[in-house]
């Protein structure tokens, strides 16, 4: 809001999303992939298991490719991105955090070194010394998803920290061990699913029958534990939050469906796990390809209804999604949007439309784009200047209820009583209002002109 | 520019002394550096050596595959401490350039992943091919966005002009010779490294003609970008802007005895390459050209630290700002990082000795 705005064309949220949905894979492939090497190579070490050291040894390139290059660069790619795109955000979080994220850094030296020597020494060291790098990688590995997983889960459920503002009540949120054992699931089951490539790449049919059925004992064993962390995770929700989605009549329908979603793609890549356990020697790469989609789906589905059960915040009960905090509505309401979104009148002219415009990419652009994902022109579509008068005098008016804690208790606001439960607030001054509805009318008028000229 | 641009401070408060994150920012920005200097030198370096020099490639593309991801890991730290520190100014600086940013990453993945082809394409016997060339390209370029960040957060006063005219965002009179520095810094470093590793090789494997070659390369390389370096390190100094240099050496001993011990290890190291004939025979000479050279960049790291100060002396990034220190949380970093640093070094100290004896069996 302090900041310039820049908004790529393919809306903010969609890029972030791409970003971390890329990340995320590759991350938790990391993580489970550490996890399940150190056990198959700690396995073929003890039973002198020749194709199960050759599993491990196929993974390890892939493995140093995936989480050294990619997982890193892209975790890197995440910073940037919301830094771009949510400065205010993400400076809240690096004040509360730093220390957090520092520690979790030092993991990731751990981690880097550990799988760069892993790899490189196959053949070259003792297997004592070689079974040392990968469980003090594994071990690593888990450690930054135990310290990110605070934060992550801190932006939906920040708990007794609305009141203290102690790192320690952030962290350890309602949500953050539902959550960590939803997310080690993940990591195991995703390792598996992989690694089942490299066990069917295996030569002799009776040792590739036996890595197909311990690698599917390993999804299964994941499955049941991110099955159980998602049912706890649920559970372990406040009110508000659970209304979006769940329920007889949750307040959107579409983060409903996505629950229904991962939950069916679940349930599939369970059943096509149970087949190669029980079927092994059937096994083949489309199946195996099928059901690591399958797990992609309920992980991706999983991560999408997680951010979009934030709505409408970004940190929840203190910050919107637009960057705005819940304390400082009253002083916005008062001295309005654009005293604050000062960047984004430079250069413009000082007439409504441009005021209405400047005051949708302040408060609307970091959801809505203008003609893409959730594009406002087909919103406002059709809608009259009195109906757009009533939209944004209600919206404004729940800023009001914000205010005045009518819903809250706490510090948490029971957003499901609002007219708009995932929605920001409106929040600045009457005339801001009407230079918002002065631009969103131009909107409503599709003349071809109109749309060349409004980027 | 009107100075109601500055975006307000964040009004949670510091989570720590401000001396303790400027420390840690220059600790880990050195750390950093030295990785980039390796990666960023090391694979021009290794561009220029052409394909008649496979020891001194094979070497750099080898080095790059662990030093990247170093540079990456060893780039998270400052990443944390600059955004305590400088975030308004930081946040601000990317978003102005935000393309250029954004595309930096793509850039990093398709650099290391190149840096990978070349890799397995010298195992396989075969050349480089463009692979080397391209990914050393793309590591410049990360180079000069880092540059033009850097000094966008430096000069709130550019800001307007680059939001209204995005093309402005090179026209500073020290980009170039910015931009020039560290080029020719991290050649000098990537050059000092080839000839001190063929030394060591040549020690414990035998000389070699190769070796030779690699040595006298690296010597030559440090020794011709250095002399270079001493005088656009001076055209730096000269153009930046009149207050920042009065202000910078009005500082007294603070600033202006990094400033000078840095000078002075920069012409030592001339000195010593200068008087370094034949490399390999001179191991001594090698090593102490590269103290020197880690040195005088430590150096300059803390007078890269004080210009920021000296530039933003106007805008007091945290005036106001409030401390309030988690030392709780501090400790556990303290104690995970002292953990940590101790068992990466044990792991990589058994994975470099832990060598089978004849007959016993491998990993």
């Amino acid at each position: 809001m302090d900041y310039p705005l820049w908004i790529p064309g393919i809306g903010a949220g969609v890029l972030i999303g791409l970003v971390a949905i890329a990340h995320v894979l590759v991350s938790h492939f990391a993580v489970g992939g550490g996890i399940v090497m150190a056990v198959v190579e700690t396995l073929a070490v003890r039973r002198q298991d020749q194709a199960m050291r050759n599993l491990a040894k196929r993974t390890s390139l892939i493995l140093i490719l995936v989480s050294t290059v990619f997982g890193a660069i892209s975790g890197v790619g995440i910073w940037v991105t919301i830094g771009l795109l949510h400065p205010v955000a993400t400076s809240a979080l690096i004040h509360s955090y730093v220390w957090g994220w520092a520690t979790e850094w030092v993991f990731f030296i751990l981690e880097v070194a550990t799988a760069l020597a892993y790899y490189a020494t196959w053949d070259k060291v003792r297997p004592r010394t070689h079974l040392l790098l990968i469980w003090l990688y594994a071990f690593a590995a888990f450690m930054s998803l135990v310290i990110i997983q605070g934060i992550i889960s801190f932006m939906l459920t920040p708990g007794n920290w609305l009141e203290s503002k102690a790192f320690v009540d952030g962290f350890f949120n309602p949500t953050y061990v539902p959550g960590l054992v939803l997310r080690t699931g993940i990591c195991v089951f995703l390792a598996g699913a992989y690694m089942a490539f490299a066990a069917l790449r295996e030569q002799d049919q009776a040792a590739r029958v036996r890595l197909v059925r311990f690698l599917a004992g390993i999804q299964v064993v994941g499955i049941l534990i991110a099955y159980g962390g998602y049912r706890w995770w649920e559970a372990a929700l406040p009110e508000s939050i659970r209304a979006l989605f769940l329920g007889a009549s949750p307040k959107l329908a579409a983060l409903a469906s996505t629950r229904h979603f991962l939950l069916w793609m679940l349930a599939a890549y369970f059943l096509l796990v149970l087949f190669a356990l029980l079927a092994p020697k059937a096994q083949r790469w489309p199946v195996t390809a099928v059901a690591l989609l399958l797990a992609f789906a309920f992980f991706g589905g999983y991560e999408r209804l997680r951010e979009g059960a934030r709505k409408p915040f970004i940190i929840r009960d203190y910050m919107f999604s637009n960057g705005v905090l819940i304390s400082e509505i009253a002083k916005l309401n008062q001295e309005g949007i654009l005293s604050k979104a000062r960047w984004l009148m430079v250069g413009q002219p000082d007439e409504p439309v441009a005021k209405g415009r400047a005051v949708f990419r302040a408060q609307c652009a970091m959801c809505h784009t203008e003609n893409g994902y959730l594009g406002i022109r087909k919103l406002v579509a059709g809608a009259d200047p009195e109906t757009l008068d009533l939209i944004l005098t209600t919206m404004r008016e729940e800023g009001d209820t914000y205010v005045s804690g009518q819903y809250t208790v706490n510090s948490h606001v029971a957003t499901e009583n609002l007219n708009y439960p995932f929605m920001p607030p409106f929040v600045g001054t009457e005339e801001e209002k009407e230079a918002l509805k002065t631009y969103l009318a131009t909107l409503t008028e599709t003349k071809v002109a109109e749309v060349r000229h409004g980027n | 520019m009107a100075t109601n641009l500055m975006p307000a401070l964040d009004p949670a408060p510091i989570p720590g002394p401000v001396w303790l994150f400027h420390l840690l920012w220059v600790v880990t920005f050195l750390v950093h550096m030295l990785f980039v200097n390796v990666v960023l030198g090391g694979s021009l370096l290794a561009t220029f050596a052409g394909s008649s020099r496979r020891e001194v490639q094979s070497f750099f593309v080898n080095a790059n595959s662990w030093a990247i991801s170093f540079a990456i890991t060893f780039g998270i730290a400052p990443l944390l401490f600059i955004q305590v520190l400088y975030g308004r100014l930081f946040y601000t600086a990317t978003i102005l350039v935000a393309g250029s940013w954004l595309g930096m990453l793509g850039l990093l993945m398709v650099g290391y992943y190149l840096n990978y082809v070349a890799k397995f394409r010298l195992q396989k016997g075969k050349g480089v091919g463009i692979s080397l060339p391209l990914s050393a390209l793309c590591f410049v370029l990360i180079a000069l966005i880092q540059v033009m960040v850097n000094l966008l957060h430096l000069q709130p006063s550019r800001w307007e002009g680059v939001w209204t005219q995005a093309k402005s965002a090179l026209a500073d009179p020290t980009f170039f010779p910015r931009f020039l520095h560290f080029l020719l810094a991290a050649l000098a470093m990537a050059g000092a490294l080839a000839a001190y590793v063929a030394v060591r090789r040549a020690k414990t494997q035998g000389q070699t003609a190769e070796l030779t070659d690699m040595a006298r390369l690296g010597v030559k390389a440090a020794l011709y970008t250095s002399v270079v370096q001493l005088l656009v390190g001076f055209w730096l100094l000269l153009a930046l802007p009149s207050p920042v240099l009065s202000a910078f050496m009005k500082g007294g001993a603070a600033t202006t005895l990094p400033l000078g011990l840095g000078i002075l290890a920069g012409i030592g190291l001339l000195v010593v390459l200068a008087g370094i004939r034949e490399p390999i025979a001179e191991g001594t000479k090698v090593r102490r050209a590269m103290e020197f050279l880690v040195g005088a960049v430590a150096l300059m790291i803390i007078t890269r630290h004080q210009l920021r100060e000296a530039y933003l002396a106007e805008w007091q990034p945290l005036a106001g700002a409030q401390v309030v220190p988690q030392w709780g949380i501090f400790l556990v970093f303290l104690v995970t990082f002292l953990v940590g640093v101790g068992l990466t070094v044990y792991a990589m100290y058994k994975a470099a000795t832990d060598k089978p004896q004849v007959g016993e069996p491998a990993a």
